[in-house]
């Protein structure tokens, strides 16, 4: 079981290495094979350790493996360790299954672009930096894991390295992360200094509560950038620049989920910091509305999918600062299933139309794109969460928590039910643009179908298998009647609330009525168009700039940092050090040349000098006699 | 000890060595100045040996004959270099050879 969860780790890695290595000696396709292998080889191997987990007892299904002490100082110890429990087995699965799906659809999807190899090579590294960080047996080895995220998150999403925007977005996506960073490391600095470990155990040790208060806050930092939650959230849309199963990968499998996985792994610490859980609460309520607000006005297909995604992530920062981790990971799983879903039929169709992105020049691509169509049309139902599909039994669970939590518990309730419909409206608002219809005449122009070579096989299958989870996938749960994720979970992490069956029917039915109010509003008026889709200049203008939040960021530190650096520059460098040097330079020249006339190039100078310096010695040894 | 009194002999090595240093800083042409030099080492010399007999210590004597070993490296270095100019038909007079002003 250890030596599978290894497996499970480095498979990846190797696959990276191997390709990096190799370089020319591999084939373009051989690359995309070998990073697809060694994530299929990951998934059998979370899938080995999973069935061994389950042949034990509940009380021993955490196991700790330690490669080697890998820092020693006094009493601090920390190893490369593997933790393999319940909640890590769950992220493996998710992360290396999904993943390997992504990455054989990367197959078809990149074809022909100029540098696979260093695609693939990129894509295996990612896989392996979300398991490092999922599978990290102490809090030293996750923020190892975490940074490794952003470093190839920055490196895929910078992927078309000749695209300025692409580079703009990459750094912009590393250094919102490197905020989250910087937080994560201060709290395990603080817990350092006072546990004297960063194992997950010290978690539950007794804190005062600012101890336990500023450590959570800083947990949920590095969860929040992670995670594109308020107030980090702007580096999301953007990251749209990689290729689009880049966006699948950070969306559905690693990156975005990772913040959730954070605080159900760190939630002891959070239980003891109330105030910092509700606040992760809060953070996803205001998320979710905000994604879901500016999803509405969205022209690209992908940022349209990439808002869902920071809503969808905002409902299980509702859940898992509600303390219903169970509900939180068991949505963070369907959601990996049905966001992986919808970014590769939007790959599809990106594909079909020769790289446009814009939906307002799409339209009718339901006749020409059928099966495309359904398996986004599987997605987009299974994001609302009308039943069965998989969104309808994870989403309403949360909804339910929420009721079990008293006034606050009712404004996230509130909201989470407001977005439930603005989920309705923005997912089928694309749907009918995208599908419905008569084809539009950039359509009939620039459609060609997708190839039926292997091209096709590798894309077309991934799409099918993540149609099927999409609806088969919530099944797994249906919170009053069996719940085998919260007990597959329970001994990680015991859910703090535990709404009643008459909570869970009625937020399942609140929430199905607004979702298809959503859907029915979409289609009134972007598919038969009963009414003009309505105009108000102002709000249009807020949710296109996106609630000013990039404008507020330059005006508050970017552009005051490139102030203070011009100021610096032409107060301190300028003057002192660069004009300190040149005169510096300059006067050594000018006393050279006064030096060098004493060089006359006469000899008989020279000897007199010589001579008269010779008697001037002579003289003063004399008289000092 | 025999012969004049020491003074003599200090004063012809003044004498010497005033002559050839006049010598190198009047003379223009670079034989003359060699042979100038030469005279100056000369004149150390004999001062060297008037104080080594005066002092009967031996020192003084290997000195001189170190510093005749150098006489002679540097008139072979010179002359070299002064048959070398007059080949190549450059004036021979050390004023006109000032291309190392700075």
């Amino acid at each position: 079981m250890v030596y599978g969860s290894w497996i499970c780790l480095l498979s990846p890695l190797a696959a990276a290495v191997v390709i990096t290595l190799a370089g020319g000696r591999l084939t373009r396709r051989g690359a995309g094979y070998l990073a697809t292998l060694s994530c299929f080889v990951s998934f059998g191997a979370a899938v080995a350790v999973f069935v061994s987990l389950l042949g034990r007892d509940a009380e021993q299904r955490s196991v700790l493996s330690t490669a080697w002490i890998w820092i020693t100082g006094g009493t601090y110890r920390s190893g490369l360790a593997v933790l393999i429990d319940p909640l890590s087995v769950m992220m493996m699965l998710v992360v290396s299954g999904v993943g390997a799906l992504i990455v054989l659809y990367s197959i078809g999807y990149m074809d022909g672009e100029r540098e696979e190899r260093r695609y693939f090579a990129y894509m295996a590294l990612f896989v392996f930096s979300m398991l490092l960080l999922v599978q990290g047996g102490n809090l030293l080895i996750l923020l190892a894991g975490w940074g490794m995220v952003g470093l190839s998150s920055y490196l895929l999403i910078g992927f078309w390295h000749e695209r300025p925007s692409a580079i703009a977005a990459a750094k912009k996506a590393f250094v919102m992360n490197a905020i989250g960073d910087a937080t994560f490391a201060l709290a395990l600095f603080l817990l350092i200094q006072k546990a004297g470990s960063v194992d997950f155990g010290i978690l539950g040790g007794e804190y005062t509560s600012t101890v336990a208060n500023l450590v959570a806050l800083g947990l949920l930092g590095g969860a929040v950038a992670k995670s594109a939650q308020l107030p980090l959230q702007t580096w999301l849309p953007d990251a749209m620049e990689g290729p689009t199963p880049v966006s699948a990968l950070i969306h559905a499998a690693t990156m975005v989920t990772a913040g959730v996985y954070l605080i159900v792994r760190t939630h002891a610490i959070f239980e003891q910091a109330p105030k910092v859980a509700d606040l992760a609460a809060g953070l996803g309520a205001a998320t979710l509305l905000v994604a879901g607000l500016v999803a509405l006005v969205q022209v690209d297909i992908k940022r349209v999918i990439a808002y869902s995604t920071m809503s969808q992530i905002g409902y299980m920062f509702v859940a898992v600062g509600l303390g219903a981790y169970a509900n939180g990971m068991f949505h963070l799983m369907t959601h990996a299933f049905f966001k992986a879903l919808l970014f590769m039929a939007a790959g599809i169709v990106i594909h079909a139309l020769t790289d446009e992105q814009d939906i307002r020049k799409m339209g009718g691509l339901r006749r020409l794109l059928p099966r495309t169509f359904i398996a986004f049309a599987i997605g987009a139902v299974a994001l609302v969460g009308l039943p069965p599909f998989a969104g309808f039994f994870s989403k309403d669970s949360i909804l339910a928590d929420a009721m079990d939590r008293g006034a606050f518990g009712y404004v996230l309730w509130v909201v989470g039910l407001a977005g439930t419909f603005l989920t309705g409206l923005y997912t089928f608002r694309l749907l009918f643009l995208v599908f419905w219809g008569e084809p539009s005449a950039f359509v009939r122009e620039h459609f060609h179908a997708p190839k039926r070579d292997l091209v096709g096989w590798t894309m077309g299958v991934p799409v099918a298998v993540l149609a099927v989870l999409s609806v088969i996938g919530g099944w797994l749960q249906f919170a009053p009647l069996w719940h085998p994720v919260e007990t597959w979970l329970q001994s990680v992490a015991e859910p703090v609330v535990t709404p009643t069956d008459w909570q869970e029917g009625i937020s399942s039915a609140l929430a199905v009525l607004l979702g298809l109010l959503g859907i029915y509003v979409a289609w009134a008026l972007y598919a038969v168009k009963t009414f003009a889709v309505p105009r108000f200049a102002f709000a249009q203008r807020v949710l296109e700039h996106k609630f000013y939040f990039d404008e507020l960021y330059d005006a508050l530190f970017y552009r005051p940092t490139v102030w203070l650096a011009k100021a610096l520059y032409r107060g301190v460098e300028d003057p002192l050090i660069a004009e300190s040097s040149t005169s510096l330079g300059q006067d050594t020249r000018d006393l050279g040349g006064i030096v060098a006339r004493l060089q006359t190039g006469l000899l008989r100078t020279y000897v007199l000098a010589i001579a008269s310096g010779a008697a001037v010695l002579a003289i003063v040894f004399i008289a000092v006699k | 000890m025999n012969g004049p009194n020491i003074t003599w002999y200090l004063g012809v090595a003044g004498f010497l060595f005033g002559v050839g240093a006049l010598g190198v800083l009047l003379r223009r042409n670079p034989l003359i100045v060699l042979l100038s030099l030469e005279i100056m080492l000369n004149g150390a010399n004999l001062a060297l040996i008037t104080f080594s007999r005066h002092l009967d210590n031996g020192d003084g004597q290997i000195f001189a004959l170190a510093v005749m070993a150098v006489a002679a490296s540097e008139v072979v270095v010179g002359l070299g270099m002064v048959v070398a100019l007059n080949r190549k038909r450059v004036p021979l007079d050390v004023d006109r050879l000032s291309s190392l002003r700075g």
